[in-house]
């Protein structure tokens, strides 16, 4: 009961504290609009579109399916796709590994066999578009071929140039705009900028003297440490909320079908943010922890994806994402929003609770030896 | 029965004892008053009474029960008056006090009526809803109390609660603070001021570089002073006293000027109202009156100590 009347009290000052308050919300959200519309060019397909190399082998050079192939690989190439037939010895699929090619197509007799990179995923997926549109054309003429054989010079006519880079629009919803990603990456830095209230929960009641009150009152340290971490969870937890319902409503932005998930990858993220904070106001003295915590969560966004997008970032740049809350976040989110993965919550969510609980247990064993508080 | 004890109590930091090998004793019913200057170990004392610090040395007592073993119950028996504001300023005045009135067990519509009685008591019964921004420095001091008293505590502990305000709020905190003991609570009012004590305290520390120098009553207290006096001389003009050479008049141990009064303090065996008079004759003074005050607080402190409680 008491941990409730100081949760209670606790959300009360926050919810008056509306400078800070109104920060939490503004912020992430002027953010996401700026950073969403300015570089909407960066995440559009026809700025990579130079830069999608396709690699193909032959399977019967004769064949019919081999002729199609070789006017479709023309269209594209109009296109700016760069399509590099691969002889027999060349290891098409270790090219893609490698990042020479973003994608490799086996044409065979009863089908095309396609290998994306895993790498340049973007890219990729533009390819994989293409080729499918082909393949289903294909088929599809083939098939009318059997009993219509002027059916089939129709249907391979209006493949002419163009139609296929229009289908791959339709498929680009599965890839993220800027707006897409920036609702995505605001959300997942303003839950963990949480840290920064949190490092403030001990040190403001020292501030304000009120902390002499608290220690004098009948109340156990662990009781209104518990009451402060509850109400310190739940307001960042209510900002984020609204931060990711601005950025769908207002903004449009793509999140996918799994909410629950979403949301659990978030409450957790916050909760690691406090006990991050919370550790780091005993770890240093006087306004130490504060500064520490501001800096550490300017690095995280910067290296964690906050403000452009880190997932290709090879060598020591993806090493340093990963060191990164903000890193486990987005890719869990991701992988949930465009690629349906639920299952990748958890990574990032046992990342988030460990750590909680490690910082968390770190703060009470400081505090129990504090005399005060 | 003693609502305290603090008995051989000593508090270190580093090498430095704020407070030293102190002992004292309160008792049920009493307005006590810890005077002492600056620095003296006042708070240090009363954080240890109220557990905020740990005694490095001897034993607290409250209501009879060790506070090292029984903090709880210690705790919800004290009420603290913090020397600095402690107060939430994102609160009004009326979810402050239930805030802290509620850490002490209260809930529902007792701690409604308690919060209200509290405010009420020290008349801030009409802005109950309001912020203390809005407060002058008198009414914060004022709610500062409030957030002390609502859970009816048998012991309050006031650290100089007048510090820094008008004339009519401290007079208005004393009358709280009689009204209080009125009501059966027990008072430890500490303050720098010998005024206030000497007007409301029923007994009184003298508390110098943490050790108690002398306890007792006003009359006890003021029969230690055998060997100065006081001196107030009334002028009209006070720009030109040099306060330098007041005090290298033979026997004058310390000079203040308040008020358009000169408050001098003599050795008592030697005469030398004369030359204390020509000097401010030179210094065209333009004296209005001269007496001899009763012994004070202030002389007890100063026979004490040889310095005077606000140098
Ligand atoms: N936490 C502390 N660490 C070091 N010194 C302290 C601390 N608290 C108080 N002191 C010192 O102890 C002495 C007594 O302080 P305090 O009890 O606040 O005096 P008072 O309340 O009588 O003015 C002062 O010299 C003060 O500087
Ligand atoms: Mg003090």
């Amino acid at each position: 009961m008491i941990i409730l009347h100081i949760a209670r009290k606790e959300l009360l000052r926050s919810l008056r504290d509306t400078r800070t308050f109104m920060f939490m919300l503004a912020f992430p959200i002027v953010l996401m609009l700026i950073l969403g519309t300015a570089l909407t060019n960066a995440f559009t397909t026809s700025l990579t579109f130079d830069d999608l190399k396709l690699a193909y082998k032959l399977e019967d050079p004769e064949s019919q399916a081999s002729g199609y192939w070789n006017e479709f690989a023309k269209s594209i190439e109009q296109n700016g796709v760069l399509v590099t037939p691969l002889s027999a010895d060349e290891d098409g699929k270790k090219a893609v590994k490698n990042g020479e090619y973003a994608a490799f197509a086996e044409i065979k007799n009863d089908g095309i066999e396609f290998y994306g990179s895993n790498k340049l995923t973007v890219e990729s997926d533009i390819l994989q578009g293409m080729v499918s549109a082909f393949a289903n054309r294909y088929s599809l003429a083939a098939a009318g071929a059997k009993q219509d054989p002027a059916s089939l010079e129709t249907l391979l006519s209006e493949a002419g140039s163009g139609t296929y880079v229009k289908e791959t629009s339709l498929q680009g919803d599965t890839v993220p705009d800027s707006m897409d990603y920036y609702a995505m990456a605001m959300s997942t830095m303003i839950a963990f900028y949480a840290c920064m209230s949190a490092s403030q929960l001990i040190r403001g009641e020292k501030v304000r003297n009120t902390a002499l009150r608290l220690a004098a009152a009948p109340i156990s340290k662990a009781e209104l440490f518990a009451g402060k971490v509850i109400a310190c969870t739940l307001i960042n937890f209510l900002c984020v909320i609204v931060v990711v319902a601005v950025s769908r409503f207002a903004f449009g932005a793509n999140w996918g079908d799994h909410y629950g998930p979403i949301l659990i990858v978030l409450f957790t993220e916050v909760l690691l943010a406090v006990s991050l904070g919370l550790g780091a106001s005993y770890l240093f003295s006087g306004e130490g922890g504060s500064s520490a915590v501001m800096t550490f969560t300017q690095i995280a966004s910067f290296t964690g994806g906050a403000y452009f997008p880190v997932n290709d970032m090879t060598g020591f740049w993806a090493i340093l994402a990963k060191i990164s809350p903000l890193w486990w976040a987005n890719d869990a989110l991701t992988k949930i929003i465009y690629s349906d993965e639920v299952q990748a919550l958890w990574p990032a969510v046992l990342f988030n609770v460990i750590f909680a609980a490690l910082f968390l247990s770190l703060s009470i064993l400081f505090m129990r030896r504090k005399e005060a508080l | 029965m003693n609502v305290l004890n603090i008995r051989n109590v000593t508090k270190t930091f580093g090498d430095f004892a704020a407070v030293d090998n102190m002992s004292l004793s309160v008792r049920e019913g009493e307005i006590f008053g810890f005077l002492g200057a600056n620095g003296a170990g006042k708070s240090t004392t009363i954080h240890m009474v109220s557990s905020l610090l740990k005694a490095t040395k001897g034993e607290i007592e409250v209501l009879g029960k060790n506070i090292a073993k029984h903090p709880r119950f210690a705790k919800s028996n004290i009420g603290i008056v913090p020397q600095d504001l402690a107060i939430y300023e994102q609160l009004t005045a009326y979810e402050n006090v239930q805030f802290f009135a509620g850490l002490y067990g209260l809930r529902g519509s007792l701690l409604k009526e308690r919060t209200e009685e509290a405010l009420e008591f020290v008349g801030l019964g009409d802005k109950a809803k309001s912020f203390p921004k809005s407060f002058s420095g008198g009414m914060k001091r004022r709610l500062n109390i409030a957030c002390a008293i609502a859970h009816r505590p048998k012991l309050i502990i006031m650290d100089e609660p007048t510090v820094g305000i008008d004339p009519h709020s401290r007079n208005y905190i004393l009358q709280s603070v009689l009204k209080l003991n009125e009501m059966g609570c027990t008072i430890i009012y500490t303050s720098h001021y010998m005024e206030e004590v000497e007007e409301i305290c029923t007994r009184i520390a003298i508390v110098d570089h943490g050790k108690i120098i002398a306890e007792g009553t006003k009359e006890q207290l003021k029969s230690i002073v055998t060997d100065t006096k006081e001196i107030w001389i009334g002028v009209r003009s006070e720009s030109n006293i040099s306060v330098e050479k007041l005090k290298n008049v033979p026997g004058v141990v310390s000079v203040r000027i308040e008020d358009g009064q000169i408050k001098l303090q003599s050795k008592a065996e030697v005469n030398n109202l004369n030359e204390v008079i020509q000097q401010l004759i030179q210094d065209n003074a333009d004296i209005r009156s001269v007496e001899e005050q009763a012994p004070n607080l202030e002389s007890v402190f100063l026979t004490l100590t040889g310095r005077n409680l606000r140098d």
